[in-house]
């Protein structure tokens, strides 16, 4: 047999060479190691050879790097006196610190996992911040845009969008000044039709300088021009890139051409870049038109303003130019403008979602506890690594080591530490950052900027680096004063078994006392937002959810631009989707709950002054076919549903919310009376069960109904029952809507449930987030807990044993040990409701009541930790007792 | 060349006698092997290769370069001999042992 024997692995070989350099035997250790390496080839398996070879090899290198050492500082002086005296010892300090962790592993492990966990959380929600806040837009000169709302004094945290009027005004009134060119856009969603599946794309309608003042040109094609403003020549669009190529396969020539955009022939004038959707995951824009009405309207406010600084321009000086124009518009139009002010605010802010700030604060708030209780747990891993270290500590003050150098050596263990765990909190960063880019839909994310941005990079990095130094700041600092305050005369006295003092021991419980009392506010808030999710997806809803079915249909106006068209595709597409197998029952409405949209409308009530006719009330407003309640199973408390007699030459109806009652005729009946909507007078008939549509500020919002044949709506969202898998019927009801109208689009198909679920999706992000941090947060403080009561329970073997050796029985122990740990964890616990009450108020704050703090709840949860705590606190107490009392006398 | 009085360590001792048994074949790998099977001393190869240089510096120990073996990656062997040095100090070793051992073989008899 001669096929050629198996080299050693070349890498370690080579590694060990260079390790080597330095002795002159260099050579003939890799040799003999190749030697015996063949020997082990022969002996066991290859495989298992190069095993042994690393093995070997890592060893020859650990200990040739610290002969090295070793060498090094024989050869210095004692005491170094050179101008690099504090580089020498610096150096040495390091060495032994980094001999120090090698020779404890288990320790080192622990302290670096603990670390590299509360680090990498934080430092993903860190990026998280960064890339979702501070950064979400990746526009080259992305510090010169800004945005600018129209704002009412009295309310400065309200922004409101703004008018066209005031739009144009703006304009002509800022030119010249700080601000080189201002664009608004608009929402506009469309339905492309023409070519293959009609399909619903969102869109904006945009300025033509909207490109310009972002610094994106187009990829292909041209922008649009002043002149593309005008009414009637504005039947052109962009396309963004990911829609040229998957609708118009990416070919050129469409160009130039026509296609259908709500039955509206447009031309293509342009393709934007790879990348750009700007704003909200946009996939095509036209020009925006304002025809002689609209420019002068000053009081619908709906247009969305950027601008651009001009060079040599700040944001200070636009918002102070913006403020006098502000002043002079509220002077000029009174009416429409008084006290109204514009706020200039940087792209990302102005972008910013309200929500968006409070919650990844309180993340940031919830990480930061979760790393100091770390730290904590550090801080005791290195004070009783110190109670056995300080004999030596004692040796080398007394040899004449200073104070400031011990504390020097022992920051340097801990920032050596530190600096281990930076790569491994990466990678926990790496996880983590994956996992919650994972869970969120698709449908939602595109209206998150720079979600997927969310990825490790430098700055992230950077952000591990800094937190990992603060972290061995604060882990090493407490120990190292502790260790440099020892008595040397008692410290040599002593084995350094009893080398704890009163103080550490004082410190060590303080420290397990703060890490109980952050774990429990973690706890409580992701108990609350758990319950909260929880509540929202499986509670009450007001109907019920399961076996929907839903889509959307937007009937566009210059197909449908009567009522007569839009209540025919209703009534047809309801009665072939019925007739469909499987389909229980089927209605449409404009807006179901919980969807996307809600749409309201001011009503006045038969009998009832309007006292502030700019503040008139205002009720949500539903449109529905006459199966709708029953579809949705929405219970009907009084009077009558809609019927198909309620046509549209029918006498006018309405059906209200029990709230919409309770509200507006407190005291009677409200069935008979009359409501004015619009401009018709309606009649009720009927009240319903409420609903919840939007669990953040609507919980049962007076909602009034009105037949969808009276009253026609664009937007149909169709809801069917089943009792098959929901999903199961989408292919046929599709085909069924298909046949009523090939170019219309049906989309957003999802169930209840999924509706329900999107719609959470940021609370569901809150809570899966604080559990983790909770859970983490637990896990780390029980295990302090534990150690502390270990290392606490050794030191005094020698004090239990004359206890047991005076008569006190086993049980007695346990009872001393756990009246130890219930001390700790009561003060703990005890501080821990304190700031979760705080942490819970800001909860509920910054989420807009969606979360309620709750009593019950946080004394439940410290009731757990507590007993989680003195349940960690067993085994130690148990081990303690169980000790023989002679040798426990005998250990000094 | 009658050098002072070089202190020699326990295993410093061992790897002395041990190259002495070995002969002309006393390089790493016998030498430690050697160590196991007579001695029952389970020296890692750092520890060895470190106790080795330290010998020859101290001037116990000689070495020479064998010629480059392909089992070896084409690298020589490192002969070991003892020094007279060496010798020196292993008698002076073994001289202070006994003279320290001389009437306690009756307390330190196994019992």
């Amino acid at each position: 047999v001669s096929h050629p024997a198996p080299e050693p692995p070349a890498f370690a070989e080579r590694l060990l060479q260079r390790a080597l350099a330095r002795s002159g035997y260099a050579d003939s250790i890799v040799g003999d190691l190749h030697e015996a390496f063949d020997q082990i080839v022969r002996l066991h398996s290859s495989r298992y050879a190069a095993w042994w070879y690393r093995r070997e090899a890592l060893r020859l290198m650990l200990r040739y790097s610290m002969r090295d050492r070793r060498g090094a500082t024989r050869r210095s002086p004692a005491l170094p006196q050179s101008g690099g005296q504090a580089m020498d010892w610096l150096m040495m300090d390091l060495k032994l610190a980094m001999r120090a962790l090698i020779k404890r592993p288990l320790l080192t492990s622990a302290v670096v996992l603990t670390l590299a966990l509360g680090l990498g959380t934080n430092a993903a929600i860190f990026k998280m911040i960064d890339a979702l806040v501070v950064r979400p837009f990746s526009f080259r000169d992305v510090d010169k845009i800004v945005m600018l709302v129209e704002s009412v004094p009295n309310d400065g945290s309200r922004r409101e969008t703004v008018a066209p009027a005031n739009f144009v005004d703006w304009k002509r009134r800022s030119a010249g000044g700080a601000l080189e060119r201002l664009a608004a856009f608009e929402w506009w969603d469309v339905n492309l039709m023409g070519r293959d599946v009609p399909e619903r794309a969102l869109g904006f309608y945009v300025s033509a300088d909207f490109f310009r003042v972002l610094g994106v040109p187009p990829a292909l094609g041209r922008g649009f021009l002043p002149d593309d403003e005008t009414p009637g020549r504005n039947r052109l669009v962009i396309l963004s890139d990911g829609l040229f190529r998957r609708r118009f396969g990416a070919d050129r020539s469409i160009l130039g051409q026509s296609i259908l955009v709500d039955a509206v022939p447009s031309t293509v004038v342009g393709i934007m870049p790879p990348g750009f959707d700007f704003p909200l995951g946009a996939e095509i824009w036209a020009p925006l038109a304002f025809d002689g009405k609209t420019a002068a309207l000053r009081t619908s406010h709906y247009l969305s303003v950027l601008g651009r600084l001009a060079e040599g321009h700040t944001q200070t000086e636009a918002q102070a130019e913006m403020k006098v124009i502000g002043e002079r518009l509220a002077h000029d139009f009174p009416d429409a403008n008084k006290q109204r002010t514009i706020r200039v605010f940087s792209l990302p802010q102005g972008m910013l979602d309200a929500g968006l700030g409070p919650v990844l604060s309180l993340w940031q708030a919830a990480g930061l506890f979760v790393l100091l209780i770390a730290c904590a747990n550090i801080a005791n891993l290195l004070l009783a690594r110190g109670a056995e270290r300080g004999r030596e500590i004692a040796v080398r003050l007394a040899l004449g080591s200073s104070r400031a150098r011990i504390v020097g050596a022992s920051m340097i263990e801990s920032g050596l530490m530190a600096l281990l765990a930076v790569p491994l909190s990466v990678g926990v960063s790496w996880a983590a950052l994956r996992l919650i880019r994972a869970f969120m839909p698709p449908r939602v994310v595109r209206f998150v900027a720079g979600w997927n941005d969310m990825a490790v990079d430098w700055r992230l990095v950077a952000a591990t680096t800094v937190l990992a130094a603060l972290a061995a700041l604060i882990a090493g600092v407490l120990p190292a004063l502790q260790l440099s305050r020892g008595q040397v005369a008692v410290a040599l006295k002593s084995d350094g078994r009893t080398g704890a003092g009163p103080g550490r021991q004082r410190l060590r419980r303080a420290l397990v006392i703060a890490e109980l009392a952050l774990a429990l506010p973690l706890l409580v808030t992701a108990m609350l937002s758990v319950t909260s999710v929880s509540t929202y997806l499986t509670g009450w809803q007001g109907y019920d959810p399961r076996g929907l079915l839903t889509m959307r249909v937007v009937l566009p106006e210059s197909q449908y631009p009567d009522a007569e068209r839009r209540r025919r595709f209703a009534a047809d597409a309801i009665d072939r989707i019925a007739a469909q197998p499987g389909v229980d029952s089927v209605a449409a409405t404009n807006a179901l709950p919980s969807g996307d949209s809600n749409t309201s409308r001011k009503i006045e009530i038969d009998g009832q002054s309007i006292v502030d006719p700019s503040n008139a009330p205002r009720v949500d407003y539903r449109a529905i076919t006459p199966a709708y309640f029953d579809t949705l199973r929405l219970p009907l408390r009084r009077g009558r549903a809609f019927t198909s007699a309620d046509r549209a030459d029918g006498s006018p109806v309405a059906i209200v919310s029990e709230s919409m009652a309770r509200k507006y005729w407190p005291a009677r009946d409200p069935i008979g009376s009359r409501v004015k909507i619009g401009d018709i007078w309606v009649t009720v008939v009927g009240v319903c069960g409420d609903v919840i549509h939007d669990w953040f500020d609507r919980r049962n919002a007076p909602t009034l109904y009105r037949p969808s044949a009276q009253a026609p709506t664009e937007v149909l969202m169709l809801a069917i029952r089943t009792a098959a898998d929901p999903l199961s019927l989408a292919p046929r009801v599709r085909a069924a809507l298909t046949a009523v109208d090939p170019a219309q689009p049906v989309f957003d198909i999802m169930t209840m449930g999924t509706v329900l679920s999107e719609k959470t999706i940021g609370l569901q992000y809150i809570a899966g987030i604080m559990g983790a941090f909770a859970a983490l947060a637990l896990v780390l403080a029980v295990l302090g807990l534990y150690a502390v009561m270990t290392f606490m329970m050794t030191q005094r073997t020698r004090e239990i044993g004359v206890r047991m050796a005076l008569g006190a029985s086993a049980r007695d122990i346990t009872r001393l040990a756990l009246w130890q740990a219930a001390r700790l964890t009561a003060l703990g616990v005890l501080i821990g409701l304190g700031l979760a009450v705080m942490l819970g108020r800001l909860m509920v704050a910054g989420l807009l009541g969606v979360v309620s703090s709750d009593a019950t709840v946080s004394i439940g949860l410290a009731l757990a930790l507590g007993a989680t705590a003195l349940a960690a606190s067993y085994l130690p107490a148990r081990r303690a007792a169980s000790v023989d009392p002679i040798t426990a006398l005998r250990t000094e | 060349m009658a050098p002072p009085d070089v202190y020699l360590g326990e295993l410093e001792q061992l790897i002395l006698l041990v190259v002495l048994r070995l002969g002309p074949d006393a390089y790493g790998n016998p030498i430690r092997e050697e160590l196991i099977a007579a001695a029952d001393r389970h020296v890692g190869r750092g520890a060895l290769y470190t106790a080795l240089e330290r010998l020859e510096v101290k001037g116990c120990l000689r070495s020479t370069i064998g010629d480059p073996l392909p089992e070896r990656g084409g690298r020589a062997r490192r002969y070991f001999a003892v020094t007279a040095a060496g010798r020196h100090a292993l008698r002076q070793s073994r001289r202070v042992l006994l003279g320290l051992w001389d009437g306690l073989e009756s307390t330190l008899e196994p019992s």
